[in-house]
């Protein structure tokens, strides 16, 4: 039943070779062969978006995401990709100044989720953040000081 | 593997300033006299000290560096970083100069449960006291030490100094006795102002936050370690029984490494995750179906299983009160089951170490020390031989404490002789815990004289503590009974506690009576609350809410709503919500929220704020959307849209939050990380019965149930 096969998977920039089952979520690959664990698990059901990640600049559920689909070329950018401790995007120090975490378990998905959105519409209103960021899940509910950080960055670039 | 005191003082680095912090809880005896006294023992390791009341320790290394200890871990409630804001203020050292170790048993003592409410209030104000009498003992010891008069000496940056010589400092190493010196201090006790804190800072682990650095339990791994995960039926585990196992179909996924019956379940054990989780999908197995009836009547079964459990109040003579009140009122109100619904499942890594002959845990857990006793329980040994050492949690709300999750991966561990990684299911997370804020019943009557004064009030609490009765208004005569239901789930901790349903049938309560007597809710509270810092809250709260006569908006659909609350130990509590319904899809939007809380000093506001709002968006969820589908066999949930935690689309645009600081003298923290979450559903709840006329008895208050109020659903009209 093992379905495995060697891929190339471009990753933040960076092509990796790995030697996969073509179905297996490219969340596990990500976390498990390629060390990036700022993806999360929350759910394995593409529910809470903890796992999201960019797949050609679009939002994906990365534990629904079947590695195959993604190992044809296409970039793939993780939280580890939008920046670094030294060179912060400005999603990144703007959820920082505006304390958008408390735990901090959704926010890689919460900011490849803004990433997006912000690729796709620079000045979205409130109901354009809301709407596009609505099925992305915070338990302590930091959802305010998220939109707050969200529409900073809008506001100030 | 107990250290000696010499390699203990060795770590330290042989010349450390050890301080032993004994902090005087409210739960907690202890001597009345504060101040530093010599440790009764010498130090052997930090974490030894668990018969001991010094849960939390400061250690001066040599040089520069500052390093403090403390049972209680991070879970999102921002311990790490409200410790960083006063142990640098404190001591006046930079942030780099101090390392915070959190949470490891081998390390740390045991102290108690991390429950959000406490930890800032005890703990983080515990260590601003500590500082402020370290201080003192520092300049005391040196004087005595080197025959320097103590007022020609001062503290500044974390050194002692020579008063008017800036170049000469000396060296903590100098000071030392090496002796631990234990410092007694009550958290409670208040300081005057111009000791407060006034430096706010940032969650200290933000930048590992926003880059994914930060490790929560799933992200560490050890080599040879597997991945377990279980498989269960949707019965509750307490009424049912595994049969049999089927594993034909397992066996042609390579990776699979095991299928195995453990503790009632089926284990599957496999070199990947995505091996275990395609296992489990294949795998079949047959459970006993339970003896119990599936037919499930809460109210029913509340009722007629519930003991008598405690008399939380009994003043006066209610009976004869309710006879002479103008107004009674009878009514009974009723809450769902509700979940902790963590966006991290429950995790665990354990792995047995050869080198140390111990097993180490790596846990996302409230209470490591429990943990660790549990663990040491089902694995039978001492607790000793094991190290909990607890990750960053993934959100906890109250469902982390006595979890099962670190003893499963331990006993798997041990069976498969390889470090276990065991991740619940989301389904599991729901199903497999059982494990709820529990399902009430609360029987509630009141009576009111002609002036608008409660005079008599009865509540019977079914399958619940009754928290939270006391306190807020002011009433003579009183009965407060708690029962205790016998029914197979388990009634869990979760975030707000008792007091979300206790507050929730009184809020609604206090409303309906205004309204019989004909008193406006906000100036019938007024009347009849107990403290007159709750006067100012309630001014507070209807000043900014825009309170008036008319509150209904210009398509006549919006309401306004007012509940109150004491919480813990004395934080209160105002909230009012503005709502809209709409009347024909039935669907409930919170506009705006104003809260004002009394709850003394804050002591680090970003992370309080963004701590505050979360807990006034769990409420919303618990009166609008959650809901646990289940029947006396078993739990149905599976998805977390089913079950209906917050979304961004849920947020009420303004979050409007006041801070005040008059029911006591002032200068003291008094916590506030549940009690937001309570009175935000009894001032949403009175708000939609304000913009429509209809009063809610039970939660959550859906649109199904608006549709079917207003009788505007149009798949059950009434013809």
């Amino acid at each position: 039943m093992s379905d495995k096969k060697s891929m190339i998977l471009n990753v933040n920039g960076n092509n990796h070779q790995i030697f996969a089952d073509m179905n297996e979520p490219l969340l596990w690959v990500l976390r498990d062969d390629l060390g990036l664990t700022g993806t999360k698990f929350g759910c394995g059901k593409g529910e809470c978006g903890a796992c999201s990640v960019l797949i050609d600049g679009d939002v994906q559920r990365s534990c629904r995401f079947p590695v195959a689909y993604a190992a044809a070329g296409q970039e793939i950018i993780t939280i580890e990709g939008l920046g670094t401790a030294g060179n912060l995007s400005k999603l990144q120090k703007s959820f920082i100044k505006h304390s958008a975490f408390c735990c901090g378990f959704c926010t890689p998905g919460m900011l490849i989720t803004a990433t997006g959105l912000l690729k796709t519409n620079p000045y979205p209103s409130r109901d354009d953040i809301i709407l596009a960021m609505n099925n992305n899940l915070c338990r302590c509910g930091s959802y305010s000081n998220i939109i707050e950080a969200i529409e900073f960055v809008v506001k100030e670039y | 593997m107990k250290m000696t005191r010499r390699q203990f003082l060795a770590s330290l680095g042989g010349a450390s300033l050890i301080f032993a912090i004994d902090i005087l809880a409210e739960n907690r005896t202890g001597s009345s006299s504060f101040g530093p006294v010599p440790l009764e023992r010498e130090p052997e390791c930090i974490a030894d000290y668990t018969d001991t009341d010094y849960t939390n320790w400061i250690v001066f290394d040599p040089g520069e560096n500052v390093r403090v200890f403390t049972g209680r871990t991070e879970l999102g409630q921002g311990l790490k970083t409200v410790i960083t804001a006063v142990v640098t203020q404190g001591l006046e050292i930079e942030p780099e100069q101090l390392t915070i170790i959190q949470g490891d048993t081998d390390q740390c003592p045991d102290d108690g449960p991390t429950i959000g409410s406490a930890a800032c209030r005890v703990v983080g104000w515990g260590f601003w006291h500590a500082c402020l009498k370290i201080q003192n003992y520092l300049v005391n010891s040196t004087s005595t030490k080197f025959g320097i008069a103590s007022d020609s000496l001062e503290f500044k940056s974390g050194k002692i100094k020579i008063k008017g010589d800036d170049k000469t400092f000396l060296n903590y190493s100098e000071i030392s006795t090496g002796e631990a010196v234990v410092i007694r201090v009550n958290p409670d006790s208040t300081v005057s102002t111009k000791q407060y804190i006034d430096k706010k800072i940032l969650n200290v682990n933000g930048i590992d936050i926003v880059t994914g650095a930060l490790k929560y339990v799933n992200d560490l791994k050890i080599p040879g370690m597997l991945y377990a995960g279980f498989k269960t039926p949707p019965y509750h585990k307490s009424i049912t029984l595994l049969e049999t196992i089927n594993d034909e179909k397992t066996k042609e996924i390579e990776g699979i490494k095991a299928v195995e019956g453990i503790g009632g379940r089926v284990v599957i054990i496999g070199e990947r995750y995505s091996d275990v989780t395609k296992g489990l999908s294949l795998v079949e197995a047959e459970w006993r179906t339970p003896t119990r009836a599936k037919e499930l009547n809460i109210e029913e079964e509340l009722r007629a299983s519930s003991h008598l459990q405690e008399v939380k109040e009994d003043e006066g003579d209610v009976e004869t009160a309710l006879k002479s009140s103008a107004v009674v009122l009878s009514e009974t109100y009723y809450t769902q089951y509700i979940t902790h619904a963590a966006i991290e499942t429950d995790t665990s890594l354990a792995a047995y170490d050869n080198n140390s002959g111990k097993w180490n845990v790596w846990a996302s857990t409230q209470w490591p020390h429990k943990q660790r006793s549990q663990i040491a329980t089902e694995l039978k040994t001492n607790e000793t031989n094991i190290r909990v050492i607890a990750q960053p949690a993934g959100g906890a709300f109250g469902g982390k404490i006595g979890n099962t999750v670190n003893s499963e991966a331990a006993a798997i561990s041990n069976f498969a002789k390889a470090p276990i990684k065991l991740i619940y299911s989301r389904k599991d997370q729901f199903q497999l815990r059982s494990h709820f804020k529990a399902a009430v019943v609360i029987d509630i009557t009141s009576g009111v004289d002609s002036n608008g004064k409660m005079i008599a009030r009865k509540i019977d609490s079914y399958d619940d503590l009754a928290e939270g009765s006391t306190f807020v208004y002011d009433i003579p005569n009183v009965l407060t009974r708690a029962f205790k239901g016998n029914i197979p789930y388990h009634r869990a901790v979760v975030r707000g506690t008792s007091y979300v349903q206790t507050c929730f049938a009184i809020e609604s309560h206090v409303d309906m009576m205004a309204n019989r007597i004909g008193l406006d809710p906000f100036e019938f509270r007024r009347i009849n609350v107990q403290y007159p810092a709750f006067v100012n809250l309630i001014d507070s709260v209807a000043e900014n809410i825009e309170y008036s006569d008319n509150n209904k908006g210009q398509e006549g659909n919006e309401g306004i709503g007012i509940a109150m609350v004491k919480h813990g130990g004395a934080q209160l509590g105002v909230i009012s919500a503005k709502v809209r319904v709409d009347r024909v899809t039935g669907q409930i939007e919170v506009k705006k929220i104003c809260a004002a809380f009394d709850v003394g000093i804050v002591v680090n506001e970003p992370t309080a704020v963004v701590g505050i709002r979360g807990g006034i968006i769990m409420g919303i969820g618990y009166v609008l959307r959650e809901k646990i589908d289940m029947d006396g066999w078993g739990t149905y949930t599976e998805y977390l849209g089913e079950y209906g935690i917050p979304r961004f689309s849920d947020v009420p645009p303004i979050i409007d939050i006041k801070f005040h600081d008059n029911l006591q003298p002032g200068g003291t923290v008094r916590g506030l990380g549940e009690m937001p979450v309570v009175p935000t559903i009894g001032s949403i709840a009175n708000a939609i019965c304000d913009a429509i006329g209809v009063r809610f008895y039970s939660t959550p208050i859906t649109p199904e149930d608006i549709k079917k109020a207003l009788g505007t659903d149009i798949e059950n009209l009434n013809f």
